[in-house]
């Protein structure tokens, strides 16, 4: 039995719960974000025929990241940092909390998602092109159409079993 | 295959030679390399496998002369191929590697393929040999079964135990009373009463991670998802040290929520989480530090390069098993020691109490059994008194009875009678019919009062109803007891054989007196010779008695007196003076005052006897005879009585 801590932050409001609420099963309400500052969720997947524990730490967005509590990074396995494809600021603001978060929890697998894929898009193709093309994994996902959301997911799923 | 055939198209399609059977096409097809190969080129023959051409000498010549070598290979293919045997072979040496081969391809074909057959095949081994399987699994089933039993049967004996030590007491019944009125059930209410303590659930977490390593918790404890809640709590320790400590090595040691604690117990790289319900004792705390300095020590190599593999903390499971802890309270204060003797005091009382009311009781059994007998032979001696007859004794009332009997008027009260047996009258009811008895004592005591016989008499009933009177009575009492007892019912005969009246028979010896006395007179006299005169004094004296003797008995006395003479003289003289000589006698009588009747006879000288002398006479046959009669009385009854 394998489980794993993944994190998941993002700026606010890039849709970061709505992204996984329909992807996970948590027993705490979303008031936990906005007390303590994180909500945790589960998600089980199956990783060539072994079930993978996921235990999601969903991290309440904030536009300051000074204020965003890195103690919960510590021991991720994994993390997500969530963008807003239709504002630009959160693509750095996402990438800024990488940073942070690699310099937390080390060198673990992650990835970037960019979410709302259903609307028009600030950030470009080819600014995430560049992106990728030093080697950060992009997902573009929507958490209305559920577009990408599981490979998400799988992605960094397998990551971690690599790493 | 070893031996493979390369079969090029063709253009010329007469010339190829034809095969017969199916077989060969059947392989060709599935051989990519024939895949170029119309099927009509190779086939274009009729069913009899002989084509226009075969007729044709030359043609044949040449082809022979053009594929001789491969002719032969194909009928040496043909051969193998219509060989089952040689076919079966040839495949047995490739099967496990195109098995292997296949298996490799993720379409799960082989699986469907096998797995009918692989579940047939188990089904029917395990059908045919069972034993076989249960040796095999033995082994491996039995440890597990026998722990899982025994896990069942002490969680079972213990929640059991705990219900009944709740549910029969009295404590248990106010509990149910406060269950119903409060809504709540009646194992929380239990609980709430009873439980000290309860280490509920614990969590043995990834420090860094906050992912759970092994999770344990008590039987009916409800639990989240561990995995969420180690998350959460290590998320909230994060938070608390954020906010309010900001170091790093600080930590939360404990949350209180209502009855709840949770416990935390670092590791330096992993941590406990205990949820407690009630108040925890300081040795728990103890316990919980020594089993993380434990499992630090045992895991510690896992704990540093955990990578989400929980696997390997399995073993930890036992150590955490050993922290549920669970102590109950027995009582609400510790009870003085007179306290809990109580019970048993009150039942040995109560013991002896029923005991002693039991005794009392079988006591009064027994006396009232007694005093039933007693009344019931009571009853009846009573009703075997002389004429006392028990018609009937019944026990109408537990204390109490109704007597009817028969009584005799001379027979004894049967009220005193039961008196004297000390029987309380309250305790009774008598109802006595008078009848007449026909017993012997009855009978006298009747007969007694009808006779009144006087005390010299003295009477005795045999058993035929004769009465028999002995004793002096005076006569006139006797003939009237005669007849009046007689009367009696009961009395059937009377004997008075033994009754004498003493006055009869001294009036019987005055007649005798009277009667034997014989006066005598000179010749030719009326007046007695004086040697006479004393004698007949006495007689008349004794007439005189007798007379007043029979009036007292009320008989009638009566005289006869006859006059004698003797033979000398004339016989009409001799008459004469024969009535003479009684009326002298007669005379003197009345002289005396008598009133006796007298008869006088002059017998003259018909009983002279002869004389010695014929002239003087004998002077004995001039004389008088007396003879007195009782009358007034019957003679025959008289007479009885007399003799």
């Amino acid at each position: 039995m394998i489980s794993k801590k993944i994190c998941m932050i993002g700026a606010f409001s890039v849709g970061k719960s709505a992204l996984v609420a329909r992807f996970v099963h948590s027993i705490f309400s979303d008031q936990y974000l906005s007390t303590v500052g994180v909500k945790i969720s589960k998600k089980v997947i199956d990783l060539n025929g072994a079930d993978l524990t996921m235990v999601l730490w969903d991290m309440e967005g904030k536009d300051d990241f000074a204020d965003v509590h890195m103690s919960y990074l510590r021991g991720a396995m994994g993390f997500f940092t969530v963008a807003d494809g239709t504002r630009r600021e959160t693509l750095t603001m996402a990438l800024r909390l990488r940073e942070l978060a690699l310099e937390t929890a080390g060198d673990v697998p992650h990835i970037i998602i960019v979410n709302k894929a259903d609307l028009d898009w600030e950030i470009s193709d080819a600014q995430l092109a560049d992106l990728e093309a030093s080697g950060i994994r992009i997902i573009r996902t929507s958490a209305k159409t559920g577009l990408g959301v599981e490979e998400a997911f799988t992605t960094l799923a397998e990551a971690m079993m690599k790493n | 295959m070893s031996d493979k055939v390369t079969l090029t198209p063709l253009n010329t399609e007469p010339e190829i030679p034809a095969v017969r059977g199916t077989r060969f096409h059947e392989q060709n097809i599935s051989d990519p390399r024939t895949e170029t190969v119309p099927n009509s080129a190779l086939y274009d023959a009729d069913p009899t496998g002989h084509t226009d051409h075969d007729s044709d000498p030359n043609l044949q010549k040449l082809r022979e002369l053009l594929f001789l070598r491969e002719m032969e290979l194909l009928r040496k293919l043909e051969k193998r191929l219509n060989d089952p045997l040689q076919h079966a072979q040839e495949t047995s040496e490739v099967i496990a590697e195109a098995l292997l081969l296949r298996s490799q391809q993720k379409d799960n074909m082989l699986y469907t393929a096998f797995e009918p057959m692989s579940e047939r095949l188990l089904n029917d081994a395990v059908r045919k040999n069972p034993m076989d399987f249960v040796n095999v699994l033995f082994p491996l089933m039995g440890p597990a079964i026998r722990r899982s039993i025994a896990e069942t049967f002490h969680s079972m004996l213990e929640g059991f135990h705990k219900t009944m030590e709740q549910v029969f007491s009295w404590k248990g019944m106010r509990w149910r009373w406060q269950a119903m009125r409060t809504g709540i059930s009646f194992s929380e209410v239990v609980l709430l009463h009873t439980l000290l303590y309860r280490v509920e659930q614990i969590f043995f977490i990834h420090a860094e991670t906050g992912l759970v390593l092994s999770h344990v918790y008590n039987e009916g404890v409800v639990t989240q998802d561990a995995e969420m809640v180690s998350a959460m709590l290590t998320a909230i320790q994060d938070f608390a040290r954020d906010c309010f400590t900001g170091k790093q090595e600080s930590s939360l040691d404990s949350l209180q929520m209502g009855e709840f604690t949770i416990m935390v117990e670092r590791g330096s790289s992993a941590y406990l989480a205990c949820v407690v319900r009630g108040s925890v004792p300081l040795e728990f705390k103890e316990k919980l530090r020594d089993t993380m300095i434990a499992l630090q020590l045992k895991f510690a190599d896992a704990l540093n390069s955990f990578k989400g593999d929980t696997e390997k903390f399995l073993p930890a499971r036992w150590d955490l098993e050993n922290l549920l802890d669970a102590r109950y309270a027995d009582e609400d204060a510790p009870l003085p020691f007179w306290v809990k003797l109580l019970p048993v005091v009150l039942v040995l009382l109560l013991a002896l109490g029923g005991g002693y009311l039991w005794h009392n009781v079988q006591q009064q059994n027994i006396a009232r059994e007694e005093a039933k007998k007693y009344m019931e032979a009571s009853f009846s001696q009573v009703g075997n008194e002389p004429g006392i007859l028990l018609v009937e004794a019944r026990q109408d009332a537990p204390d109490h009875w109704e007597a009817i009997y028969l009584k005799d008027r001379f027979a004894e009260d049967p009220q005193s009678l039961l008196d004297a047996k000390g029987i309380d009258p309250e305790t009774y009811t008598l109802q006595v019919i008078p009848h007449v008895s026909y017993e012997a004592d009855m009978l006298t005591k009747r007969v007694k009062e009808r006779i009144s016989p006087p005390e010299s008499v003295s009477m005795v009933f045999d058993k035929d109803g004769t009465l028999y009177l002995r004793g002096e009575a005076p006569m006139s009492w006797i003939l009237q007891a005669r007849q009046e007892a007689l009367a009696l019912p009961g009395v059937e005969k009377i004997d008075m054989s033994g009754l004498i009246d003493p006055r009869v028979d001294e009036l019987k010896r005055m007649i005798a007196l009277v009667e034997t006395t014989v006066v005598e007179f000179p010749s030719g006299k009326d007046v007695p010779v004086s040697e006479d005169a004393a004698k007949l004094a006495k007689a008349i004296n004794t007439l005189v008695d007798i007379e007043k003797l029979a009036g007292s008995m009320n008989v009638t006395v009566n005289l006869t007196i006859y006059g004698h003479a003797d033979a000398t003289g004339s016989s009409k003289f001799n008459y004469e003076i024969s009535q003479a000589r009684a009326r002298t006698i007669a005379a003197m009588l009345y002289n005396r005052g008598s009133a006796i009747p007298i008869a006088i006879y002059g017998m003259g000288s018909e009983h002279a006897s002869q004389e010695p002398s014929e002239y003087t006479g004998n002077q004995t046959s001039r004389k008088v005879e007396l003879r007195v009669h009782l009358a007034q009385l019957p003679s025959d009854t008289v007479l009885n009585i007399l003799h």
